[in-house]
């Protein structure tokens, strides 16, 4: 057992996840199965045709069984890293209070505030498990599979240039929301989204091709981006300048998703086409002559069974991470060279864990949420080498601050804009996100937000005491009490002011339009 | 509470002496003292006042069926050439007021580039540079934004109608302004209480911000905050009133049209005297794979009148000569017509419409070849184009922009201007 532990760090120490053997021919099988039997099935069935479950069945017994060796606990990360981090001389941020816990978790999880009353009953428990059980809770709940749908949704969708008629961004995130909430694996949600028909809108997983709009060169570069992490794109024109990607590769890989041959376009003159055989980027080749399904079924197998391939976890483990705790251990759609990856022992070891846990999503968000560094107070780390002995503020997403507007001022969902503004793009860094005018302006001044704000302030105003009339303020809008400071200015502003219903409602104006309203901290 | 604040007087693009910020003014509470340091801003006066107004045409216009027809040609269709102000030069059929205006305007008719995709074109046609995926391109608008715009302007530096390519690495504070339907004050820009109560309010939001950076988000807070420096300085600047078309007469606003564009550019006319440097204002409907010369007769009928009022208009107000106008789309379209009648997308030859800005009007630049499938005299790149709108504007091309990463990037990198349009 020792020794069989000491390959397994020798394997993470060499950035690989060698979890077992290689299947040498994984895809021949699985391929040779699809095609042995010719499915007669319509194939816009909203379930997967009988050929190619058989054959994904196939691919998933490669995964190995769950075992000890592969096991370990949050606290194990906190170790790895801590280490890393006194390397550096640097001293991990101290562990948050129970209410900043509670409101990050929820904004985390399920992409709301807790409710005021829950605040002061999650402080109240004094069980020593209670984070680990509300984790528990709220990953159990059906707001967190909508959340994170959201949010894969917009990771593959965000940049899309195709005319969205072509697909349906409510039917993919649909789809996703009930993977999420029947917590399946990563890799089975991934392949089914790559052997998917992309023809019909209406088969919620199609729309995951169908907003490639047909084209295999953006099939192949948005596998490799939403599913590995690395972005090959550039490859389509000439060699990749930073890393090792050919112009003849690139096109070797979009030579899966192409329907019949694939040609690529001779470099110097334009005219001349190539035609270039499906190779994946491990150089993996599938047998000749496969259908355009049967093709992408190999990508598949190559994509996420290939035990060598260990982009796909990471990739999955890395934009988690980077949700989580505001960094990445790299960027998370264009990791370039392997040297790029901070702490790579410890994203590595994560890695290896969500594969032999059959890559299924609760158990990486729980295992992240649990650990001490997850659970660090906030700060602005000011270069890489400062990541994770804090935690980045995030901002919220376009949904999100719609929702958290809705639990705190009431319905105002009538205007999607506030959606459509405050979105961003998931794939960039939050330290590179700005946000806009438009954006302070909907909240300065948008008639149904101010109206609403009017309508809640008479209910506050019944409060008996200003000091706990601005305390229920605080609790309300940004899930915490006000600090001794903060009382003391707003105490200070009702008397100024006089009227106690307009500082009433200058008080939540203040607090809604504040950058930590929409901030998760 | 005493606010520290250095007052200046300077002169604003309109030529007016500005207000005090508005923020400062909060800030200062009660009332108490200004520190004010007083200065005139004298090089202020001697400034052109560049500006730039770019009506895009979505989709790629048709070069044949815009400024460069070949009726009778062999790919020319059905579209006729009319005559001009300028004797010799010919436009299409549809623009029989832009024709009018011709001694004011110069057409290059040689426009070439590659990209034959609308997303990557009309970023290239927008940022000079062909798409990368190492680094975001700022939008010209949002270069001339940060490079003449004030930075404590009231009004946005650039403004968009229409949803546009945005500030690449120059970020948010050059960003467009974009107005949806032009007319109207734009969504959420009216303040819902009295001035006096909402800068109570800033002041308040600006320490509850404070406090935010202080408890570690720091950068958070500290963007959070400038914008809201921009939006109140918008909101409560009496600038506001030129988005608000109704303070035009019926007869002005008819004569650019009642359409989104020509109200658009009505707009773009009074954004531009009260100091907005860029502005921008888009037209879609130009991608015409099918059934083009029904189509592009019914997209000309809003563009002609609008864009030639708009040059007759800045010329009467004295304006022409220190705005460039700009009318273009992402490329050209097809020499040979499909077989549903329309033209496809056509990078490789295209025309491209110029006005005012130094531009002398009443010229030519370069030529196609009989059947319009090559550049025949004179070929213009991109980069070219970029060069001669710097060139227009007054910028140095080679002006160093720096990326947050700290790396220089030149406004234009290649290229030389079109120097014959302004000799």
């Amino acid at each position: 057992m020792r020794r069989q532990l000491a390959s397994v760090r020798w394997a993470v120490r060499r950035g690989q996840l060698v979890v077992a053997a290689v299947v040498a021919g994984l895809c021949v099988q699985a391929a040779a199965l699809a095609q042995k039997k010719k499915d007669e099935k319509d194939p816009y069935d909203s379930a997967l045709s009988d050929r190619k479950k058989q054959a994904l069945a196939t691919l998933r017994k490669e995964l190995p069984p769950r075992s000890e060796y592969f096991a370990f606990s949050p606290r194990e990360i906190d170790v790895m890293l801590e280490r890393e981090l006194a390397k550096l001389g640097r001293q991990p941020a101290v562990t948050v209070d129970d209410a900043t816990f509670i409101r990050r978790a929820h904004l985390d999880a399920v992409g709301k505030l807790p409710a005021p009353k829950a605040i002061s009953e999650f402080i109240a428990d004094s069980s020593p498990n209670k984070r680990a059980k509300l984790v528990d809770e709220l990953l159990a709940s059906k707001d967190y599979a909508r959340n994170w749908a959201r949010f894969w949704r917009d990771v593959i969708l965000y940049n899309t240039t195709t005319d969205d008629k072509k697909f349906s961004a409510k039917n993919l995130e649909d789809w996703l929301a009930d993977q999420f909430d029947k917590d399946r694996g990563w890799d089975t949600i991934a392949s089914e989204l790559i052997i998917a028909e992309g023809k019909d809108r209406a088969d919620r997983r199609d729309n995951f091709l169908l907003a490639q709009d047909g084209t295999a060169t953006l099939m192949a570069s948005e596998t490799a981006r939403v599913f590995m992490g690395i972005s090959i794109q550039c490859a389509e024109c000439h060699d990749h300048p930073f890393d090792d990607w050919k112009r003849e590769q690139f096109h070797q890989m979009a030579a899966f998703f192409s329907r019949g041959k694939y040609f690529m376009e001779d470099k110097q003159d334009p005219s001349k086409k190539i035609e270039m055989k499906p190779r994946f980027l491990l150089g993996e080749r599938p047998p000749e002559k496969m259908s355009g399904d049967d093709k992408r079924l190999a990508v598949a197998a190559y994509l996420i069974y290939n035990p060598k391939n260990y982009w796909f976890a990471r990739a999955y483990v890395n934009r988690v991470w980077n949700e989580l705790l505001g960094d990445g251990f790299y960027k998370v759609d264009s990791l370039g060279p392997d040297g790029e990856v901070i702490y790579p022992a410890v994203v590595n070891r994560i890695s290896v864990g969500f594969r032999a846990e059959g890559f299924r999503p609760k158990w990486l968000m729980r295992t992240i949420m649990n650990t001490q560094s997850y659970q660090r107070k906030i700060g602005t780390p000011a270069a890489s080498s400062d990541r994770f002995a804090v935690v980045r503020p995030t901002r919220l997403r376009g949904s999100q601050v719609t929702d958290v507007l809705e639990q705190v001022l009431g319905n105002i969902k009538r205007d999607g804009r506030i959606v459509s503004q405050f979105n961003y793009d998931p794939s960039v860094p939050q330290e590179d996100l700005e946000g806009s005018i438009q954006q302070a302006l909907m909240l300065m001044n948008n008639p149904p937000v101010q109206n609403q704000i009017s309508k809640l302030a008479p209910e506050l105003v019944k409060i008996k005491g200003t000091d706990e009339l601005i305390k229920q303020a605080y609790l309300r809008v940004l899930a915490r009490e006000p600090t001794t400071l903060e009382i003391a200015r707003m105490r200070a502003y009702f008397a100024r002011v006089g009227d106690r219903r307009e500082a009433t409602e200058d008080l939540i104006w203040t607090l809604v339009n504040s950058a930590e309203f929409t901030t998760k901290r | 509470m005493i606010t520290h604040s250095i007052l200046q007087l300077g002169v604003g693009r309109d030529g007016a002496v500005s207000r005090r910020r508005f923020l400062e003014v909060a800030g200062a509470g009660a009332a108490a003292g200004w520190l004010g340091a007083v200065g005139l801003h004298a090089d202020d006066l001697k400034k052109r006042n560049a500006a730039c107004i770019l009506v895009w045409l979505g989709g790629g216009p048709s070069q044949f069926e815009t400024w460069d027809p070949k009726p009778g040609k062999p790919n020319g269709g059905e579209t006729k050439a009319i005559a001009t102000a300028v004797a010799g030069i010919q436009i299409a059929q549809h623009w029989p007021k832009t024709a009018e205006m011709m001694k004011d305007i110069a057409i290059i008719r040689s426009v070439t580039s590659r990209e034959g995709n609308h997303e990557r074109a009309t970023y290239q046609l927008h940022t000079g540079r062909a798409p990368s995926p190492a680094l975001k391109y700022p939008n010209i608008g949002a270069v001339v934004a940060q490079e003449i715009g004030e930075p404590a302007a009231e009004l946005p530096n650039f403004v968009s109608v229409g949803d546009t390519v945005g500030p690449g690495f120059l970020g948010v504070s050059s960003a467009p302004f974009v107005v949806d339907s032009p007319g109207n004050l734009p969504a959420n820009v009216a303040i819902q209480v009295p001035a006096a109560r909402m800068s109570r309010r800033l002041s308040l939001l600006k320490e509850q911000d404070a406090d935010f950076a202080n408890a570690g988000a720091k950068q958070i807070a500290a963007g959070h905050q400038g914008l809201y420096d921009q939006a109140s300085r918008m909101a409560l600047s009496p600038k506001l009133k030129g988005f608000d078309l109704k303070n035009e007469s019926e007869k002005v606003r008819d004569s650019y049209g009642r359409g989104r564009l020509g109200q658009g550019l009505l707009l773009a006319r009074r954004l531009i005297e009260l100091g907005v440097p860029f502005v921008e204002v888009r037209q879609g409907g130009w991608d015409n794979h099918n059934d083009i010369f029904k189509a592009v007769p019914r997209n000309a009928g809003e563009v002609d009148p609008a864009l030639s009022q708009l040059i007759r208009d800045l010329k009467s107000r004295g304006m022409l000569d220190r705005t460039l106008v700009v009318c273009m789309g992402e490329f050209g379209r097809t020499p040979k017509v499909n077989n549903r009648g329309g033209r496809d997308h056509w990078p490789k030859s295209f025309s491209v419409l110029l006005a005012g800005g130094g531009v002398r009007g009443g010229r030519v630049i370069g030529k196609t070849s009989d059947d319009g499938t090559d550049v025949a005299d004179r070929p213009v790149s991109v980069p070219d184009l970029f060069q001669t709108f710097c060139r227009a504007l007054d910028l140095n091309p080679a002006t160093e922009l720096v990326t947050p990463q700290g790396r220089p990037v030149k406004i234009v990198e290649e290229g030389k201007p079109v120097a014959e349009l302004f000799a």
